[in-house]
């Protein structure tokens, strides 16, 4: 490998805002390209390469990135789309600056999730249509079976399930890119109707409308371009099987294998102590737990006790979605690249109300499909 | 820069397959390409998979549908998709990753399975929905349009261009006959294809493409792990992307600036000075047979304006200065998603040595090419026999 | 940029259709629900039943070389009750999805769970739990599709 790679600087709308509703897809993307333009000082003309994440699906359109391409700068330039996780946009970015070719990429990733169907219409299209889709599988109601087994297999209270959701929209009230910033209290949270038992609204996150752009270059260029360049120092990816039955909801096989590849690059052996804080990709309440225990915060089945001990607070010894995560922000296909976003802004020091103090290392993780079968994670320092 | 071989290709008959499921389909491939190179799916460190907009097959998210079929348990997956550039661009991604140093073998696959979806239906809502899409009919709605602008820009007659584009027809149909893989197998002639039905005024049905369903995987390995794993490595020397502008009438397509840009890359990449010379054999991504001519141009096969001239002399035949789509092209098997894909493979073939009847004598370079999006995206690759 | 133009919405909706081959191992599974069977393949290295039926295994990437017949039994791995409406819904909320061990397989199947009282959700839940006994209902007509079973419904043995 050629060197360092490292985050130069990222933007994001504020997502799910009034203002960018009546924006097009096309517009969200043009705001954070110019407005990360501004902040790094570099001109279109200095890139050669960006790359970008949506979904079809989503966006209702074939090829959805030649909507937007004109938008993301990317006339007569090298630009891809990496689908459905843009934390795999990420990475693809991170290896095309690895190799060699390229010495800056910009990442950019966009849904408008107001403008499609729900987010239960579009992940049951992601069910197979012989066995899965025909008995309702998609994102929310794969959720509410992992859930359930998670409640039955280690006994989880229903408080400890709020207590996470309390917890995430708390934090998005710092956090002034959040969409769903709430301060709830547990019987709230327990109190809002049974989506797929035994989750609850508040414990599932809903769509919002956003775009994120990051960019990314080699030490060289970084050095010249930043003061607070972050580093990237692992990245690992993984998937699980197809089928629901196939799988154990709960060993999350692919997570567990993601954070191994992204944990063995950067030379972490104890998460819990060497990382100071973390943006997961929770779908829902009992998901941020079971990403625990896969990231190897703690033993399998006991991601509850991080909670219980407010560990993963916002004061706590690993803070654990300070932004608010996916249940206040979630932009489908942009979540994963607000992760590292949000992690980038904490090593930086630009967190503002929602800084954790002194963060060396942090990790953003992503996930997609039906209870988490596919994850990324990305390890970054200062 | 870390060297990135081709070690290995694998294809799946194409056509009307009815008889496999969509991931079984993408396990034929992979399977065929696995055997080519004699390796074990423990030996694939990542896959790159992609399609057409998941609309196509009415599958989202198709890389998790298809995870199994590829053998990628527990392993990392990406999908990458870019309309009919798909087949090019996942090409680029497998590249990056072994050029990247982050693996030494990895396998790309792309596949489409297009008599289960509506797949004009589809590529209509390419275009935006405010100004564009009620009024482009599919592809063959918008390559007519390509095609009388070209006769236009040269003071053709439609008589000479229609001709040129008749002879590419009948080329491509011979040559399919003799590549196992291809979909349409039939002896045509020049007075076929010009009584044939008028699809799109100027287009006619033999000047156009099928849809079909195919799957196409090929595996990438780095420097020390090719010399392991083959004799006859296929090392990419040039690799060029690049897209213009979002909108239809906002661009040239007689003079498509994504289409001679992508070469161009490629070609500085790869030490390519004169096309002509140092380029043995072309699969180029040619839907539209008046299509073809443009990017023989855009591609610096000829000069431009010149292309109906050369092809009727024969210059891109079997035995002409730059034989092109010795495989039938895209015009006779159109699994989208794979389409481009195949043209690496065909390409990765002819420099192996290995293209049975279709094969192009003493290939030392060959060139691949995959177009897509609103006509906006091109993706071209340069192999060779030497590094 | 002059004055201020309220936005404008364009109301769309995509509907194609598709036609989507099973493959051979998948026409005979759902062959065999008509008849009320349900049929997996053996994978000859992990020796593991597969169901619904594969042609090739997940996890060794080798073909199955056996059909066997399972039970239409089988232990409730997981369950949720569903309470939210999406387009192209099978059934009319709430409803139960479970995850079932059927008797003689090796990886979970995914079914709605019926014959309980849904009226109130809470209460239906309490009446389910992992590790309890379920059994396909047939319907009586059967079209060689997943829904040839009705549901799963739980029972004492
Ligand atoms: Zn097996």
């Amino acid at each position: 490998m050629s060197g360092r790679v490292a985050i130069v600087d990222v933007a994001q709308t504020k997502h799910g805002a009034p203002y960018i509703r009546n924006l097009t897809v096309s517009d969200l993307v043009y705001i954070v390209v110019k407005e990360l333009l501004e902040k790094t000082g570099i001109s279109i003309e200095d890139l050669e390469t960006i790359i970008t994440s949506s979904s079809d699906f989503w966006q209702g359109s074939g090829c959805s990135n030649v909507f937007y391409f004109d938008a993301a700068g990317a006339y007569l330039k090298d630009s891809p789309k990496v689908e459905e996780d843009s934390a795999l946009g990420f990475v693809y970015a991170f290896m095309r600056i690895l190799s060699g070719h390229f010495d800056k990429a910009l990442i950019v990733a966009v849904t408008k999730c107001s403008e499609a169907p729900s987010i239960s219409d579009i992940t049951s299209l992601n069910s197979d249509p012989f066995y899965q889709r025909p008995v309702g599988i998609e994102e929310v109601t794969a959720a509410g079976l992992q859930a359930q087994q998670y409640v039955s297999r280690y006994k989880l209270s229903d408080e400890i399930r709020a207590e996470i959701a309390v917890k995430n929209y708390r934090n998005a009230i710092n956090n002034p890119y959040a969409h769903r910033r709430m301060n709830l209290t547990i019987d709230e949270v327990l109190g809002s109707e049974i989506l797929a038992y035994p989750l609850r609204r508040l414990e599932v996150a809903d769509g919002s409308d956003g775009a994120v752009a990051v960019l990314i270059s080699s030490e060289e260029a970084a050095r010249k371009l930043t003061d607070t360049p972050v580093w990237i120092r692992g990245v690992g990816w993984s998937v699980d099987h197809y089928f629901l039955g196939d799988r154990d909801l709960l060993e999350v096989v692919s997570l567990r294998e993601a954070s191994e590849r992204a944990y063995k690059m950067s030379g972490i052996r104890y998460p819990r102590k060497q990382i100071d804080l973390a943006e997961v990709c929770e779908t829902s309440t009992v998901q941020e737990l079971l990403w625990y225990e896969g990231l190897g915060f703690c033993n399998r089945g006991e991601g509850w006790k991080l909670i219980a001990d407010g560990v993963t607070g916002m004061y706590g010894e690993l803070p654990v979605n300070p932004s608010g995560g996916v249940l206040a922000t979630n932009p489908y296909v942009a979540r994963g690249l607000i992760r590292v976003a949000e992690a980038t802004l904490q090593l930086k020091g630009e967190a503002g109300r929602r800084q954790v103090p002194d963060a060396e290392t942090a990790i953003a993780h992503s996930t997609h499909g039906a209870a988490g079968s596919h994850h990324t994670v990305i390890v970054l320092g200062r | 820069m870390r060297k990135v071989a081709i070690v290995g290709v694998g294809q799946t008959r194409c056509g009307r397959r009815d008889d496999v499921s969509f991931p079984e389909l993408v396990h034929e491939a992979v399977k065929e390409a696995l055997e080519d190179a004699r390796l074990d799916i423990k030996d694939i460190e990542a896959f790159i998979t992609g399609s057409m907009p998941a609309p196509m097959s009415g599958i989202n998210a198709p890389h998790l549908y298809w995870a199994d079929a590829v053998g990628a348990y527990r392993k990392p997956i990406i999908r990458v998709a870019t309309c009919g550039t798909t087949g090019g661009s996942i090409a680029h991604t497998g590249y990056y990753h072994v050029a990247s140093g982050l693996f030494d073998v990895v396998m790309v696959v792309g596949a489409e399975k297009m008599y289960e979806g509506d797949p004009q239906g589809v590529m209509t809502t390419i275009w935006d929905y405010r100004y564009e899409r009620p009024f482009l009919a599919g592809a063959p709605g918008v390559f007519a349009m390509q095609a009388m602008e070209y006769i236009h820009r040269y003071n053709f007659t439609l008589e000479e261009v229609a001709e040129a584009a008749a002879l590419l027809s009948v080329k491509h149909h011979l040559a399919a006959l003799d590549n196992p893989y291809a979909h349409i197998k039939q002896e045509i002639t020049v007075e076929d294809v010009l009584r044939s039905r008028i699809v799109a005024y100027p287009i006619r049905l033999l000047d156009i493409c099928p849809i079909s369903d195919g799957a196409c995987a090929v595996i990438l390995a780095s420097e020390d792990k090719a010399r392991k794993i083959t004799d006859t490595p296929v090392w990419i020397k040039g690799l060029g992307y690049c897209g213009d502008e979002q909108l239809l009438a906002d661009k040239d397509l007689v003079w498509w600036l994504s289409a001679v840009k992508a070469a161009q890359k490629a070609y500085k990449m790869a030490g390519i000075e004169n096309p002509v010379k140092q380029i043995d054999v072309a699969e180029v991504y040619n839907p539209f047979t008046y299509q073809e001519l443009t990017f023989y141009e855009c591609f610096g096969f000829c000069s431009r304006g010149e292309a109906v001239k050369l092809v009727k002399e024969g210059f891109f035949n079997k035995d002409g200065q730059l034989p092109t789509d010795p495989s039938g092209g895209v015009l006779c098997t159109n699994p989208i998603g794979a389409t481009g894909l195949q043209r690496i493979a065909e390409a990765a073939l002819q420099v192996m040595g290995r293209a049975g009847k279709r094969q192009i004598p003493a290939v030392e370079t060959a060139f691949a090419h995959a177009m897509g999006g609103s006509y906006s995206l091109n993706s071209v690759f340069i192999l060779s026999r030497s590094k | 940029m002059g004055e201020e133009i309220e936005p404008r919405i364009i109301e769309g909706a995509l509907s194609l259709p598709y036609r989507w081959a099973t493959g051979p191992v998948g026409a005979r599974f759902l062959e065999g629900l008509k008849n009320k069977k349900i049929l997996g393949t053996r994978c000859p290295k992990c020796r593991r039943v597969l169901v619904p039926a594969r042609k090739f295994c997940p996890r060794c990437f080798v073909d199955t070389d056996e059909w066997v017949e399972v039970g239409d039994k089988g232990i409730l791995r997981t369950f949720t009750i569903i309470n939210f409406s999406f387009v192209g819904q099978v059934r009319k909320p709430p409803y139960i999805v479970g995850i079932i061990e059927l008797d003689g397989a090796d990886v979970g199947f995914t079914h709605f769970i019926g014959g309980v009282d849904l009226t109130d959700i809470e209460k239906a839940a309490r009446e389910l739990r992992p590790g309890m006994r379920v059994q396909a209902v047939w319907r009586e007509e059967r079209k060689g599709d997943i829904l040839d079973i009705e549901y799963f419904k739980p029972v004492r043995e």
